[in-house]
């Protein structure tokens, strides 16, 4: 569903340039569930804004249900719905209703489909109530479901969450996680960057780690679990990154 | 989808109360101010009262040159300057002691004046004694000439006539300028907050990233915002120019009679909407690429600040151009062309030649604009924080 082909990405900052990600591959399933695990700064949003056609790779290639995200980007974008950081992404001054509306027409969606769309993502989300008004004085709560509800209004076969829970509470955490699951129930592929390791063992098939822009790791939660000799994710994590450190040093 | 988006652009800025605000309410508290601000200016002091503090011995019969001029009070004292120091009066007229005697025995007497430069109202006073001191020198004059049996032909030799080659108001040079002015001012401002928020305001709250991820062109996405901003920009001088044209034809007398344009009343104001929205266009270009700089709200806002405050060097360029003299050049430059152009029509002129260079030139800068804001868009560096 998802491949990502020895992708470097490089930014030049003043008149140096920063590597972000260095040769990173790794492929994803049809229905899978991913979790991009790393530090701040590791490149797990780059990656995530490469796959989703923001970023053009400096080296390599993502494609996308078989569209390449350079050439093909607008059939990429139709196939994936994208949230960053939990609660973003909304105009404060329209109503939930009318943000939902019009990123349904702009994704293409007639009248009548958005109507269906969006009366199915209010019931989904318990967001009847306060469809009708305006976004700047909705709860982080409120405002991660319509986000939430916006991500997935044109129905996209893959979804990318760049930390979504972050800075929310328990509650709109747990409804985030109710909601991947019945996403990976309707076969969705999610890859969901994340520094919350019992989020990532309860939702994940896959773990993807990056260190200083590198994939340090990539493959079944099972077998990490299995060739690690534990079950304790955050120490995996912990000791790869102390490889990795290792690594550099040498 | 371009007008699904600019609708919605639109419906969002007109949400804003602070784009209400300096669109409307703006326009209209900046007019009434230049306004009335402008025809105090060009009343020429009328109407305004005076006082000169002179010597206490001030002889009566000298006191007799001023009776025609009601609207100034003469103020005796002992210290005349240390009255005007004291800011009591607006001039003070110090007279040589033996002034009465000098005259009549035909010698030569002193006069001082004291005024204070910086005051408005006492360069006026100081301007009126003057002339006043002026007319009574000449008497003296020819009264002494005549004693002495000289023709006053011999004593005047010439009579300068003096004659303007147009028959407008002079006060409609200044018309000339506030109109442009204001209009020029209220349409940057109007139309910034919208600039700031549809480009470096999306970036801040990412929204642009969530716009960015849709299958939509971002040629589109530009041409909706610029189009947005424009709208904007062209509503706030629209109604600029109306409440301007009330203001005036309403609430003033001075320049209401500067302004006459005739049986072309119609066409002029046609006109002068025509080249608000084309201002407004060309502002809008200028705004887009401002706010797609800047990462946050606050730094496009930064950037805008000088790009409106090149709106400033036109009216003083222009001030000292005759409408005469006004050639290829003037419409040529985009925001000079602006206030060369509503020169014209104000003084009742319609130059079809100089609208269409205004117009292309115009068109031109916007497009060679748009095409560096769309390279910039296509950017990922500024299209993302």
């Amino acid at each position: 569903m998802i491949e990502i082909h020895e992708v470097t990405k490089k930014f030049q900052d003043k008149k140096k340039f920063v590597t972000a990600l260095k040769h990173v591959s790794f492929s994803v399933k049809e229905g899978q569930v991913v979790g991009l695990l790393g530090e701040n700064g590791a490149g797990k949003t780059t990656l995530l804004r490469t796959v989703a056609t923001l970023l053009t790779p400096t080296e390599g290639a993502v494609t996308v249900a078989g569209f390449d995200t350079i050439k093909n980007a607008n059939e990429v974008k139709k196939r994936i719905g994208v949230l960053f950081g939990g609660e973003t992404g909304l105009y404060d001054r329209l109503t939930a209703r009318e943000n939902l509306e019009y990123f349904a027409a702009l994704y293409g969606l007639s009248k009548h489909e958005t109507k269906v769309r969006i009366d199915d993502l209010s019931r989904m989300f318990g967001m009847r109530d306060y469809l009708n008004r305006k976004v700047g004085g909705f709860s982080k709560g409120m405002r991660q479901k319509v986000a939430i509800a916006r991500t997935l209004i044109h129905n996209p076969e893959i979804i990318l969450f760049d930390e979504p829970t972050t800075g929310l509470d328990i509650t709109s955490s747990n409804v985030f996680r109710q909601l991947v699951h019945q996403l990976k129930r309707d076969g969705k592929t999610i890859i969901f960057s994340s520094h919350i390791m019992e989020e990532v063992s309860l939702l994940c098939d896959s773990v993807a780690m990056m260190h200083k822009g590198e994939l340090v790791y990539h493959g079944n939660l099972e077998s990490l679990y299995k060739s690690e000799g534990s079950r304790d994710l955050n120490y995996i994590f912990m000791s790869k990154l102390v490889r990795g450190n290792e690594h550099y040093a040498s | 989808m371009l007008l699904k988006i600019y609708l919605k652009e639109i419906k969002d800025c007109f949400r804003d109360r602070r784009t209400l605000l300096l669109t409307v309410l703006l326009p209209v508290i900046m007019m009434t101010g230049l306004t009335f601000f402008y025809e105090k200016m060009i009343s020429d002091g009328e109407g305004e009262s005076y006082k000169l503090a002179v010597n206490e011995s001030f002889e009566p019969e000298l006191a007799g040159i001023f009776t025609s001029y009601k609207n100034i009070e003469l103020v005796h004292s002992a210290n005349p300057a240390k009255t005007l120091q004291d800011g009591k009066v607006q001039a003070a007229l110090i007279l040589d002691p033996n002034f009465s005697s000098n005259i009549e025995n035909g010698d030569k007497a002193t006069v001082t004046i004291i005024g204070d430069s910086f005051s408005q109202k006492s360069s006026n006073l100081k301007n009126i004694v003057q002339n006043v001191l002026g007319v009574y020198e000449k008497s003296i004059f020819s009264e002494r000439m005549k004693a002495k049996g000289t023709a006053p032909n011999l004593v005047e030799p010439i009579t300068i006539e003096q004659k303007e080659i147009s028959d407008q108001n002079p006060n409609a040079n200044l018309i000339a300028m506030l109109i442009p002015l204001i209009l020029a001012i209220a349409i940057g401002v109007g139309s910034g907050p919208a600039a700031s928020d549809l480009f470096a305001g999306e970036k801040e709250k990412k929204t642009m990233e969530a716009l960015l991820m849709t299958p939509v062109k971002r040629s589109t996405l530009l041409f909706s915002k610029w189009l947005t901003i424009a709208t904007v920009g062209s509503v706030t001088g629209i109604i600029t120019l109306l409440v301007v044209a009330l203001e005036i034809n309403l609430l003033t007398e001075n320049l209401k009679k500067a302004v006459s344009f005739g049986n072309n009343v119609v066409v002029i104001i046609a006109l002068a909407v025509l080249v608000s929205i084309i201002y407004a266009m060309f502002t809008a270009s200028l705004l887009m690429l401002t706010s797609i700089i800047g990462k946050t709200v606050k730094e496009s806002q930064s950037y805008s600040t000088p790009v409106m405050m090149l709106a400033m060097f036109p009216t003083m360029i222009l001030s000292s151009i005759g409408i005469n003299e006004l050639s290829f050049q003037h419409f040529a430059v985009p925001i000079l062309n602006l206030f060369s152009l509503l020169k014209e029509l104000v003084f009742g002129i319609i130059d079809y030649e100089h609208i269409l260079i205004t117009i292309t030139s115009n068109l031109v800068s916007m497009i060679l604009l748009f095409i560096v804001g769309r390279i910039l868009f296509l950017k990922d560096k500024w299209v993302m924080n």
